[in-house]
């Protein structure tokens, strides 16, 4: 017991050590060591100084840090040392050298959407990139705007609109910031003809974990830019992006209702091979009410749409498929409480999406706002626990039919969140060991799989299969994930293999010698 | 003695259900400007869940624009939150006159049956500017309309601070309203206890009253920018966002709106400033107000939010009650 204790102590960050879990627990699982060690804060009054010689701030009272005890998830939990506030890439720089020197981790926070704990500091120093939030310069012209990368992007689009200008896609939730997007995906409803927010990034300004400032991008320093991009913060703190932006535009929504999870799939994926519309995703109460959500920038495109693709689509509109509803539960009468569950969610949910103040002549405006803020109203809540699969697109029935039966097996009620993500052949360098499975081509699928928690309460254990059970299905089916840091780092060889993750600690261990910048994510 | 009102709401919820989506950084006027997680509700609601004091900084900071209750997803009773803090903080020497002031008042005198159905209680920007006051009042129906003696103010003051407001004291300001079919009143601070104080009374903002009024609409013009008192109306959010998205659709002015349809404070100011211990800086956010706008006529509903884009622009700027043309300068 001893030695297994000072073994576990002398093992350095990221390097793989002996496995201290019995080895007849987890039959057929490959187990490797993959948390070897917490930091204790033994330099951490050295640091504080050093911090307070820069000028730079350091909060530790037990608010400053309580505030950022956990993430979305709410499953892991961490106190850091103290807390910084970003104001500027010099003072970020600053932060970093005497982080290097002194040896103290620095876990990099921006909206704290992540689910497994990302985001979350286990010692160490937090730096809270929201403090860098200006939007520096919009180019109408060229349609570029250049921001700090603290910023959430409900901020970044309030400027943006005032000169009738809007971002190209981002996560559907207000408060995710550029920075930690840019870090791991960013699916839209429009992705799977744009591509993943981290696909808008033209530039970006980062410091190094050793301190350095570097602008880069695709053709300037382009192997910091490709591995910032979708790097889960290992390389570097994005301080600075420049972005794609283009025209607003108000949508015309059309949405499409099936019983069948692989139906709707297929319709998805017709539709998002054939560039038929602009926006298109699946959201669903549990596998019951499957709906098909398909949206236009412009006339055209939805006028050729309604030519040419709606009549193929098998989805019903919400009147035929309430009636279909009422004779199967008329059938079916011993399945009357979901029909009451489905009736209940259906009254509430669609109102929601139909407020008058967000639909002018039958276009809704804003749609982040209607969708963000239907989403924290309906699952949002202080745990969220939201495993997710992302594969190729002939992998994706598959997948989440599988997800599904384990979602019926953990959960009375559950919602899924599906959505393609059109792949950029140039940016092929951005994606390795990411969410965008290496299988993949044209477009990759993810799926959300997000349980009611209801106010109910769920053991831990409880929660921790059910996610292992989804994430088992993307190991047995060669994906990725969307989240695949923090928590569920023990994922990562399973998925990726050894040879890709060696390589990658091996860039990480050059590119941040003392192993500081955001160690608990990946390694 | 007497027993003394709490300023908090009761049905709503507390820290404790804080998820921490920061939702509410997203239109606090203070977020805005500092960029300080500690001095958003966020900020304040994780303190409390640590079981660490909420800073005095904090709790003085807030501007009570009231914007981030109708978004937060938990309906967190903010407003409440704060004003409790208020109360539980060491008293100031300005608390402490109030709470003087309102203990002494605790045998108010109550005002005599109105003659007038509705009656209008004036904030103290409105009754220094009588002639406004008077096109108010002729415009909301001159007979029909009293304007209350006791217009509450120093009520609305003691909740800003956080001073304990004598039960006796209270039921004496609101025996008189109780008497009314409708009250009008330009506190948006004030409007929000009414509702409480008197579920069952017919509760308008000045605002709201005078925009429904047909010759201030009609005088609204498509390059208009409209600006909402926020606190009156952040306390009747669900209601008032369609009244005004109205107003829009038929009149096409644009509004302090952001994009959740909340309302930007164009003066925006915390306790000391409210107190006139500390100096206004209202500038900063008159200016992202108008900023990337183009418009040819500010209208405001409050007279304070007059004075801040006075300041930061040459455009013309009117309150609402001076639109109507049918009424001579009184
Ligand atoms: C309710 C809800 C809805 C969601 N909806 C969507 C959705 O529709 N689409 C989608 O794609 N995702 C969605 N997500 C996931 C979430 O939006 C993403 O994880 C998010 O984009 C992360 O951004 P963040 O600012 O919150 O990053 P954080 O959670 O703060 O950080 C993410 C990672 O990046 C690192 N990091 C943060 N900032 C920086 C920086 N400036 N430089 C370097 N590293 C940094 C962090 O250390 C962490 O490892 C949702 C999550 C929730 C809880
Ligand atoms: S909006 Fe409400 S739940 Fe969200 S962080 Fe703010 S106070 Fe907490
Ligand atoms: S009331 Fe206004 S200033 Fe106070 S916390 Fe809420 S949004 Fe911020």
């Amino acid at each position: 017991m001893t030695t297994a204790t000072s073994e576990r102590t002398s093992i350095e960050h990221g390097t793989i050590g002996p496995c201290h879990v019995g080895p007849d627990s987890l039959i057929d699982i490959k187990r490797q060591q993959t948390n070897p060690s917490r930091w204790k804060g033994e330099s951490w009054s050295a640091f504080a100084a050093a911090l307070c010689d820069f000028g730079i701030e350091l909060r530790e009272s037990v608010a400053a840090r309580g505030t950022f005890a956990t993430d979305a998830g709410g499953t892991a939990y961490g106190l850091p040392h103290g807390v910084v506030i970003a104001r500027s890439a010099v003072q970020v720089s600053l932060l970093l050298k005497a982080a290097q020197q002194h040896r103290v981790p620095v876990t990099v926070r921006g909206g704290g959407l992540t689910t497994e704990g990302e985001s979350v500091a286990f010692g160490g120093v937090l730096l809270d990139m929201t403090g860098m939030s200006r939007v520096l310069h919009i180019d109408t012209e060229a349609l570029t705007v250049r921001t700090e990368a603290g910023i959430f992007w409900h901020s970044l689009a309030e400027e943006l609109r005032r000169v009738n200008m809007d971002y190209l896609s981002a996560p559907l939730n207000l408060t995710s910031s550029v920075g930690g997007t840019l870090g791991v995906g960013g699916i839209d409803v429009n992705s799977p003809r744009l591509g993943c927010s981290a696909d808008q990034a033209l530039a970006l300004q980062v410091v190094t974990p050793t301190g350095d400032i570097v602008e880069c991008s695709d053709t300037h320093n382009a192997e910091l830019f490709q591995r910032v991009i979708l790097g889960y913060g290992q390389f570097g703190v994005i301080t600075e992006a420049t972005l794609k932006i283009r025209r607003y535009t108000p949508l015309r929504m059309h949405y499409f209702y099936y019983d069948s999870l692989r139906t709707a799939i297929e319709d998805m994926q017709l539709l998002n091979r054939n560039d038929a519309s602009d926006y298109s995703g699946i959201l669903t109460i549990m596998d019951c009410a499957v709906n098909l959500l398909v949206a236009f920038d412009s006339d055209e495109r939805e006028a050729a749409f309604k030519a040419n693709w709606q009549p193929k689509l098998r989805g019903h509109g919400e009147f035929g498929f309430a009636l279909r509803m009422a004779l199967r539960y008329a059938l079916r009468p011993w399945k009357l409480g979901e029909a009451w569950f489905l009736f209940k969610r259906k009254r509430d949910i669609f109102p929601e999406f139909r407020r008058s103040e967000y639909l002018r002549d039958g276009l809704m405006h804003d749609r982040t706002v209607v969708f963000s803020r239907a989403v924290w109203k309906f699952w949002g809540s202080k745990q969220m626990v939201i495993p997710d699969l992302a594969t190729s697109a002939d992998k994706f029935v598959e997948a989440v039919e599988r997800g599904n039966q384990v979602c019926r097996k953990y959960f009375p009620h559950y919602t899924l969140y599906l959505v393609g993500i059109k792949l950029r052949p140039e940016h092929k360098p951005h994606y390795e060991m990411s969410c965008i499975p290496s299988d993949a081509e044209g477009w990759a699928y993810g799926c959300e799989f997000e349980p009611m928690i209801d106010g109910h309460v769920y053991s831990r254990d409880h929660l921790q299969s059910f996610k292992n059970a989804i994430y088992d299905i993307g190991v047995e089916l060669g994906g990725s994930y969307y989240r695949f840091g923090g928590m569920m780092k023990g994922y990562i060889r399973r998925v990726f293999g050894d040879e890709v993750v060696d390589r990658h600690l091996a860039m990480k261990r050059r590119a941040d010698p003392a192993m500081i910048l955001n160690r608990e994510v990946i390694f | 003695m007497f027993g003394f009102i709490k300023n908090a709401f009761t049905s709503r919820r507390d820290h404790a259900d804080c998820s921490g989506c920061s939702l509410c950084l997203l239109v606090c006027p203070v977020w805005r400007q500092s960029r300080d997680i500690s001095l958003t509700p966020h900020g304040r609601a994780k303190a409390m869940q640590h079981g660490d004091a909420v800073d005095a900084a904090s709790v003085e900071s807030c501007t009570l624009c009231m914007a981030c209750e109708p978004v937060c997803p938990e309906k967190i009773d903010q407003v409440g939150m704060i004003l409790d803090l208020r109360r539980l903080q060491a008293p100031t020497s300005a608390r402490d006159e109030l709470q003087a002031h309102m203990t002494g008042l605790a045998s108010r005198p109550v005002a005599s049956r109105p003659a007038a159905s509705t009656t209008l209680l004036p904030d103290s920007a409105l009754r220094a500017h009588p002639d406004t006051l008077a096109r108010v009042t002729i415009l909301l129906g001159d007979k029909n309309i009293s304007v209350a003696d006791d217009d509450g103010s120093d009520i609305s003051q003691a909740l800003e601070v956080g001073a304990d407001i004598p039960a006796q004291c209270l039921e004496q300001f609101l025996t008189p309203l109780r008497l009314h079919k409708k009250i009008i009143v330009a506190d948006g601070l004030l409007l929000r206890h009414l509702k409480l104080w008197l579920p069952k009374a017919r509760i308008a903002s000045l605002g709201e009253a005078l925009s429904g009024h047909a010759e201030v609409r009609r005088s609204l013009r498509t390059t208009d920018l409209y600006v909402i008192e926020p606190r009156a109306y952040h306390s009747d959010y669900q209601r008032l966002v369609k009244h005004y998205d109205r107003l829009r659709v038929n009149h096409g002015c644009a509004f302090n709106l952001d994009l959740q349809r909340i309302a930007i404070p164009a003066t925006a100011r915390n306790l000391s400033q409210r107190l006139g211990l500390a100096a206004h800086d209202d500038e900063a956010h008159a200016r992202w107000v108008l900023h990337g706008r183009s418009i040819t006529r500010i209208v405001v509903e409050s007279l304070e939010d007059r004075a801040a884009f006075e300041k930061v622009s040459d455009i013309p700027v009117v309150h609402l009650a001076e639109l109507a043309d049918g009424i001579s300068d009184v």
